[in-house]
């Protein structure tokens, strides 16, 4: 399945690489408003046109894949670092410890995301750090589960026992057999929680819980452009297409690396 | 199999991310079917009222279904902003203007059968004075009391000259009630006006029909052309359009989408009337802390935002520019809007003046569309000046409440000030505005016990000084935007008053 990881590479690297140019470079200021402009089609000065506040809505493309990243790799990034090291001292620490950290993780799981970060946004007010924070929280479950069969399976391995026997600590074992085995298990949840984040995000700056404006941020992109569905739908067609990409790609690249990754998978080969 | 699984669910993610936008339409709010043919009149809002107890429960959405439509004044608005004559056929004004005589109609009855009288006059106005529980009810503060002087004949005396009083008799506070009427508010209303409230379906719908008491033989108002009007709110603009477009309802209350605006405006089935509404959607600047204690920053900043630009870009050009804490009906109205040109070249050296030549300032808003809206195009005015904004959206109502108007705690705001007459809250230091003028303050006491001519004149004063001292920056005054299908006639374009007034409508066709 090669195809997953090519299609999902490309549709991620694309993205990866707009965010980058849009730091040094965009056609124009995508928060400069100009209301000589407003709501036109697309020109050649402005290539997707621009929206009801005369703002070029190409700019704002490139600038919202920043925000969307940002989110997508501080969410995921605190979720791993958090729920990682949880999933290993579940495994490997007393029983006690394992259930209490699993039967935690399932009351998080049945929290809602999107209510965490509402809750969080009325009390702190809406930010692109509440909802990193909101969506990285929620989202530790998934990584601590990932961890912990992972290292189960590690645990149960004959090399790991010949460590043990041979009088190797648990901490070496960790370091030595676990973490190194296990990473690639972790990469896969990174990619599909990575499209989550980016979803998540859409959908908070969507309801005005999220990236606050004037950033622009394809959730609100979207949001701005209901009242205009009637009048114009490229601009809900901009923004939309454009999360739905990121979001295929993200998974499609965590399939192909699941392929490549997941010891299970291997197995059945 | 996991890998075609995560694949759909990636499709199935963005799907359902767009589904909000395609289907808004369909599945927010109001769902009732309108049944009824062409005496059937439905309504759409976006505010629902909790009860229908506006004596204990705030908010503008229950005198909006109510007031005029089921519970009567005795004297009503009209939508020039001028008072006319309500259950009162007439009223006299002592010489001392502390005596007001209101001669009632005599055939006025309310719904349950009682006929309306002098002591219901006296009644309702001591209800409003002891039970009432409402911040609204100091309007009554100044009645002294409430004399029965005949069946028909009420005489109320005030203890000292107030030109707001009879004003605000136009506003829910002056709803006449009975006293067999008053055992359950919150759900039974009972009032004289031409409809009754037959039934509610909550998060849905109000139905009123027309009150067989009202309007007998004798009287000369006439019957309304609608003897069923199902009032039905829905969760958002675009619910609201959508339902009209489909159908569903036959008149939008209230447009808060102005960029959809054009699309009915283009459809020969539909009429727009557009108006004005007493909304004063207000950029407030904290008077209280620096750097905008300083007049200076405050009018720097005014000259930089180009009010027309951002009327057009935020609320589609749709609304008034107005200069002053003032709408158009107000009797002291005065043109301010061209006080504070357009000029960034004088921001910049005003700003220079006043030692800042950078500037960084939170802007802590309401939650809502129109500010978001407002918030962006003043954060791309400002920058040009220097001053950066933070925007800091914040949760309406309750978080807003907190920080901005109850702990002052923001440099910049914005907020729609909808109540009648609120130019009165900058002659209160403790406002959120912080704007503590002596000048103003005593104009404003002044004005209320002022004879009439003196009164007018003296409120011109306070709104030109607020303009002078920058105290906050008037946006826009706030459209009223109402779409009705072409036989719908009768509806008001200016939204005056605290009701959606049914009274008036008529069906094209029907004499």
């Amino acid at each position: 399945m090669r195809g997953n990881l090519v299609v999902g590479g490309t549709l991620v690297g694309l993205v990866v690489v707009t965010a980058l140019v849009s730091f040094v470079w965009t056609p124009l200021d995508p928060q400069a408003v100009d209301a000589s402009v407003r709501l036109l089609g697309p020109t050649s000065d402005h290539l997707l046109g621009t929206d009801k506040f005369g703002r070029d809505v190409f700019s704002q493309l490139m600038v919202g894949a920043q925000t969307t990243l940002y989110v997508g790799i501080v969410a995921v990034g605190l979720a791993a670092a958090v729920g990682v090291p949880l999933g290993v001292l579940a495994a490997m620490g007393p029983r006690w410890l394992g259930e209490l950290v699993m039967r935690t993780s399932d009351l998080v799981l049945a929290f809602p995301a999107l209510l965490l970060a509402i809750m969080l946004a009325a009390v702190y007010g809406a930010s692109t750090l509440t909802a990193m924070i909101a969506i990285g929280v929620a989202t530790v479950p998934a990584f601590a589960r990932v961890a912990r069969a992972g290292t189960m399976q590690v645990l149960s391995r004959e090399y790991t026992l010949a460590a043990r026997a041979g009088g190797r600590s648990r901490w070496w074992i960790a370091w030595r057999h676990v973490l190194p085995n296990i990473s690639g298990m972790v990469v896969v949840q990174s990619s599909v929680s990575f499209a989550m984040a980016v979803l998540a995000e859409a959908a908070l700056s969507f309801l005005g819980f999220g990236t606050a404006p004037p950033t622009p941020s394809w959730g609100r992109m979207l949001q701005e452009s209901q009242e205009l569905l009637a009048v114009d739908v490229r601009l809900a067609l901009v923004p939309g297409l454009a999360i739905a990409a990121v979001v295929l790609g993200f998974n499609l690249l965590g399939d192909g690396l699941r392929d490549r990754f997941d010891p299970r998978l291997e197995a059945r080969r | 199999m996991s890998t075609r699984r995560s694949a759909l669910s990636a499709l199935v993610s963005a799907a359902v991310l767009a589904a909000p936008l395609a289907l808004a339409g369909c599945t927010a709010g109001s769902t009732a079917m309108v049944a009824g043919g062409p005496s059937t009149l439905a309504v759409g809002f976006t505010a629902e009222p909790q009860n229908f107890d506006f004596t204990t429960t705030d908010g503008a959405a229950i005198p909006q279904a109510l007031l005029y439509n089921v519970y009567e004044t005795l004297v009503k608005i009209d939508s020039d902003g001028e008072i006319t004559e309500g259950l009162a056929e007439s009223w006299d004004v002592s010489d001392d203007r502390t005596v007001y005589d209101f001669h009632l109609r005599d055939n006025a009855t309310f719904s349950n059968g009682e006929p309306f009288t002098a002591s219901d006059v006296k009644f309702s106005i001591e209800q409003v004075k002891q039970d009432w529980t409402i911040s609204l009810k100091s309007g009554m503060d100044v009645v002294d009391r409430v004399e029965v002087v005949g069946e028909h004949h009420a005489r109320v005396v005030l203890s000292r000259p107030s030109n707001s009083w009879l004003r605000s008799m136009t506003t829910r506070i002056g709803a006449m009630f009975t006293p067999d009427g008053v055992a359950d508010l919150a759900n039974d209303p009972v009032g004289t006006g031409p409809y009754d409230v037959e039934s509610r379906r909550r998060g849905d719908s109000v139905v009123l029909t027309r009150n067989p008491e009202y309007s007998r033989p004798d009287d000369p108002r006439p019957e309304p052309d609608y003897g069923t009007v199902v009032l039905k709110y829905y969760a958002d603009a675009t619910a609201l359009n959508n339902a009209l477009l489909s159908g569903g309802i036959d008149v939008i209350s209230g447009v808060t989408a102005p960029d959809s605006v054009p699309q009915f405006e283009a459809d020969n089935r539909f009429r727009v009337l557009q108006g004005t509404t007493n909304g004063e959607v207000v950029l407030a600047y904290n008077n209280r802390r620096a750097p905008l204690d300083d007049v200076r920053v405050r009018k720097a900043l005014t000259y930089a935002i180009d009010r027309k630009a951002l009327l057009q870009a935020a609320w589609g050009g749709r609304g008034k520019l107005i200069g002053s804490m003032v709408p158009p009906t107000d009797p002291w109205f005065e043109d301010l809007s061209r006080e504070y040109p357009y000029d960034p070249e004088r921001a910049r050296s005003l700003l220079r003046e006043a030692g800042h030549e950078s500037l960084r300032l939170n802007l802590r808003i309401a939650n809502l569309p129109y500010a978001v809206s407002s918030a962006q195009v003043i954060a791309s005015h400002l920058k040009k000046v220097g001053v950066t904004v933070d925007i800091e959206p914040l949760d309406f109502p309750a978080v807003w409440l907190q920080q901005v108007f109850t702990d002052g705690d923001y440099d910049m705001s914005i907020v729609q000030h909808v109540e009648p007459q609120d130019i009165t809250t900058f002659g209160d230091p403790e406002f959120y505005w912080g704007y503590d003028s002596p000048r103003v303050q005593r104009l404003l006491s002044e004005a209320d016990t002022a004879p009439p001519r003196e009164y007018i004149s003296d409120m011109r004063e306070v709104a030109r000084t607020l303009s002078d001292d920058a105290a906050a920056n008037w946006l826009f005054l706030f459209p009223n935007i109402v779409v009705a299908k072409n036989e719908v006639r009768g509806l008001q374009a200016n939204q005056v008053s605290e009701s959606f007034d049914l009274t008036g409508l008529r069906r094209q066709g029907s004499s």
